[in-house]
């Protein structure tokens, strides 16, 4: 009787593996690249995009006048020139001959006007990253065709950076996007990239398949969205994936030891930081009133070692910011705030902030949104106890960063010491020194109101030449090191996970281009 | 019966009104949703644009009564995220979580009855033992833990199944493309395997509790005891007697299971990438995506009606001293 149970169950098992041997899934083509990304994607509706993930995706359906490259300098893409009028308020682009769109029709200086145009229209209610920023910053004017090949976009300004920011918008097609409805224009992009969209089940994945005879590696990408760490790393070593993004520290030594991939770790362009924030409500209490006063901050910089936090907590040697620009554009004259505790400590004292009873100086709290950057909570920890050393009194509070910190962020009230990473580039300084161009501008999230610093961007955006540029940039970076509201933390960095059958470099900026990607062998 | 469904149906009206109140105000508890939906260097005239086009510069009960309007009408709303309609991202999830469910609920019971019974039968063995060992080790397991566990083994070690992802069964069906359907069938279930495993081991391992602790009570019962003495086999005493009124507990459990299943396998649809409703809404709360997440509450809110009250016609059916007008008489 048992043995019959067990030749069933034998049997059983038999049918089962047989069955599994058959399902298993061969090797993928060789012309098939599969990039884990950890966040879903929103739309296809270029106008509207706003997540990093999103327009990474993007960028392989739609194209731009020009685009940028790895090491941060503007190549032409769509067009071949840009010439620019010398009151800097009309940007003509040339474009390329024998453009089309996915769609067959020749793509125009009529297309790129329509682009435009249907972004800047208010009816349309866009509320992504090229309405919400790009326009107006720029003061968006108008586009106009001026022939088949040429289209001229004015703006309301001089802007130092305008040519940078219209290489952001992505160019559409007029005659598909004019019968398209919202909902299509969602679902089913009609685009002038290397790649068309072949299917999109949300959630789960996003399969481009190339476009005409465009000069690109592999004939499909596949998007998988994964938004666990560890299956992400998962299907990577098992072979599944060839790019990961955002892989944790913890799976660096996995993956390298995998055979199968390994990890590049890359310096961000995300500019980490805290935050003290100035804000009037924040001034009623002593901890508020103190970081008012530059020498507070100044001395507070002494008190966090960097360079610690970056080897011990996130698994990288990394050199200290100077400032909210780009290491590579940093003021060279600058040299990070070393970790001395001491100099802290007398600093503090000469300030007018002794500790009472030897015991601490003031009371602060230090909000944090928890799970949006790498280690953030244990970063957070880790700063709030060495301010906490050099005696003032840290309360760290983690909150959800959706529901609680953004909000906080946004309505300039975090804090007072907050911890975030806001996006930069390398491609300009005042790129990423536009965070605090105006008093108000809506990323002043410290409320800094310094004259010194605000005051010369009339001086930046009318300067003659580079040379000036720079000058003005230094003395602004020498305001920002020595009384600036951030105290100086590191530029995020990012690891991805690379398979070992694909040549793909990692890019400082955030931006996955698996146009860039080669088969390797 | 006809008394019961009308009851029930007005009872779900008040529960989802109720269930779209509580998560409406939970959503708007964290503060302004636009900054969700502009760029992080938008100025705050371009926020006040923002919020007026997605209308949220509304008082709140206005946005509220706004959307019970509609949806009386039948209108859910359009997804803030995607821009589609919410109830079609929702019910575009839907099946796959279905199938999922359905897998992970054939295991919790196909596997939980013969080892409750096994277990019941053999009490104070090492038999019995074992499976109550195991039953508390499933109950003590976090279904994450077990999750990435599944996966480090069967999917990386030993490539048996597939790590992560899913192929559709109910979609081309509910499409009338029966041959697709039948077609993914079979990688259908290969790719739900171990994300099934998942979910159902904590169900499993309690349903096996249930069921062997129902057994015994039922085997020291007289007409059990009556039953083995007119000679019947024990086959007979068990499955015709013993199991059917053991039954009972575990029918009122399993059907409101089936509801948590729909819901509640958040966790396993992230770790497993799995495009279900629970990773949709888990997504959609963080996004603030109230539309979205109003349509699935809706959704789910109904199923749980839904399956109570087939719950309470099974529990009828299967003891005859139930009254589904007047309680147990």
């Amino acid at each position: 009787m048992k043995l019959r149970y067990l030749a069933a169950l034998a049997a059983g098992l038999a049918i089962v593996g047989a069955a599994v041997m058959m399902i298993r899934t061969g090797p993928r083509a060789a012309s098939t690249i599969v990039v884990g990304l950890s966040a879903d994607v929103a739309t296809f509706e270029p106008a509207n995009i706003s997540s990093r993930d999103n327009m990474n995706i993007a960028h392989h359906i739609f194209a731009s006048l020009f685009t940028l490259d790895m090491d941060g300098q503007h190549r032409p893409n769509l067009a071949r020139e840009l010439a620019i009028s010398e009151d800097g308020l009309a940007y003509t682009y040339t474009l390329r001959e024998g453009l089309t769109c996915h769609d067959g029709e020749a793509l125009t200086a009529e297309d790129v006007a329509y682009t435009f145009a249907r972004i800047a229209n208010p009816a349309n209610k866009f509320t992504g990253n090229a309405p919400g920023f790009v326009f107006s910053s720029i003061g968006f004017r108008s586009a106009e065709a001026l022939d088949p090949q040429r289209v001229r976009i004015t703006i309301a300004q001089k802007h130092p950076i305008a040519f940078g920011l219209l290489t952001e918008i992505s160019i559409h097609c007029k005659d598909s996007y004019e019968r398209m409805s919202p909902d299509q224009a969602a679902t089913s992009p009609i685009g002038s990239g290397p790649y068309r969209l072949a299917s999109w089940s949300r959630g789960a994945e996003v399969v481009l398949e190339k476009a005409g005879e465009s000069a690109v590696a592999f004939d499909r990408i596949v998007w998988r969205i994964i938004p666990e760490a560890s299956t992400r790393a998962a299907e990577l070593m098992a072979g599944n994936v060839d790019i990961i993004a955002n892989v944790a520290p913890d799976q660096v030594a996995a993956i390298n030891q995998s055979g199968v991939a390994a990890v590049q770790s890359v310096t961000s362009t995300r500019r980490m930081f805290i935050g003290f924030n100035q804000a009037e409500q924040f001034g009623k209490t002593p901890g508020g009133r103190a970081i008012r006063d530059p020498r507070v901050r100044r001395a507070l910089q002494y008190a966090v070692d960097v360079p610690t936090i970056c080897r011990q907590l996130l698994q990288v040697e990394c050199q200290r910011a100077t400032g909210l620009v780009n290491a590579v554009n940093a003021n060279k004259a600058l040299s990070p705030y070393p970790f001395e505790p001491a100099t802290a400590e007398r600093l503090l004292d000469e300030a007018g902030w002794p500790r009472v009873d030897g015991k601490m100086r003031f009371a602060l709290t230090l909000q944090a949104g928890r799970g949006r950057y790498l280690n953030d909570v244990n970063v957070v920890q880790a700063i709030g106890q060495y301010l906490r050393d050099a005696g003032v009194d840290v309360t760290v509070e983690l909150l959800d960063w959706a529901s609680v910190f953004q909000p906080l962020l946004r309505t300039r009230t975090a804090g007072p010491l907050f911890f975030m990473g806001t996006g930069g580039g390398l491609w300009s300084p005042i790129y990423d020194m536009n965070d605090l161009a105006r008093v108000d501008s809506g990323t002043n999230y410290p409320n800094w109101s310094d004259p010194r610093w605000f005051s010369r961007w009339d001086a930046l955006t009318d300067a003659a030449t580079p040379d000036d540029t720079r000058r003005i940039v230094d003395e602004m970076l020498q305001v920002f090191y020595d009384d600036g509201p951030w105290l100086h933390l590191y530029f995020q960095p990012d690891f991805y996970g690379v398979s070992s059958r694909v040549e793909w470099k990692a890019r400082p900026d955030e931006r996955i281009y698996a146009f860039d990607a080669r088969p390797k062998g | 019966m006809g008394i019961l469904v009308a009851r029930r149906l007005l009872q779900s009206v008040v529960v989802i009104l109720g269930v779209t109140l509580i998560s409406f105000i939970a959503l708007h508890a964290g503060g302004d949703p636009t900054y969700l939906f502009v760029s992080e260097r938008a100025t705050t005239e371009e926020i006040a644009l923002v919020r007026q086009a997605l209308g949220f510069d509304r008082p709140l009960h206005v946005q509220y009564l706004s959307f019970v309007a509609d949806l009386a009408r039948g209108d859910f709303g359009t997804s803030l995220s995607y821009r589609q309609p919410a109830l079609d991202i929702v019910l575009a999830a839907f099946p796959a979580t279905i199938e999922l469910a359905v897998f992970a609920f054939a295991i919790a019971i196909v596997v939980a009855i013969p080892l409750g019974v096994v277990a019941a039968l053999n009490r104070g063995t090492a038999v019995d033992g074992s499976i109550t060992m195991l039953g508390l080790l499933g109950q003590s397991i976090p279904n994450f833990w077990m999750g990435i566990m599944l996966i480090l083994f069967f999917g990386l070690n030993l490539r048996w199944f597939p790590i992560s992802g899913h192929v559709p069964f109910l979609v081309p069906l509910l499409n009338g493309d029966l041959a697709t359907a039948l077609g993914n069938l079979p990688r259908t279930l290969y790719f739900l395997v171990m994300p099934g495993v998942a979910v159902a081991t904590y169900s499993l391992a309690r349903n096996t509790r249930l069921v062997r602790s129902s057994m015994l009570e039922v085997l020291g019962q007289d007409y059990v005891r009556t039953a083995r003495a007119k000679g019947l086999s024990e086959q007979v005493v068990v499955v015709h007697h013993a199991l059917r009124n053991a039954w009972l507990p575990v029918v009122t459990m399993i059907g409101l299971e089936f509801g948590f299943l729909l819901g509640g396998v958040v966790v396993t649809e992230t770790v497993f990438s799995y495009p279900g409703i629970g990773r949709l809404l888990f997504n959609a709360i963080n996004q603030r995506d109230i539309p979205v997440v109003q349509a699935g509450v809706i959704l789910l809110a109904g199923n749980f009606i839904l399956l109570n009250t087939a719950v309470d016609l099974v529990y009828a059916r299967l003891d005859p001293r139930v009254s589904l007008t007047r309680g147990r008489r």
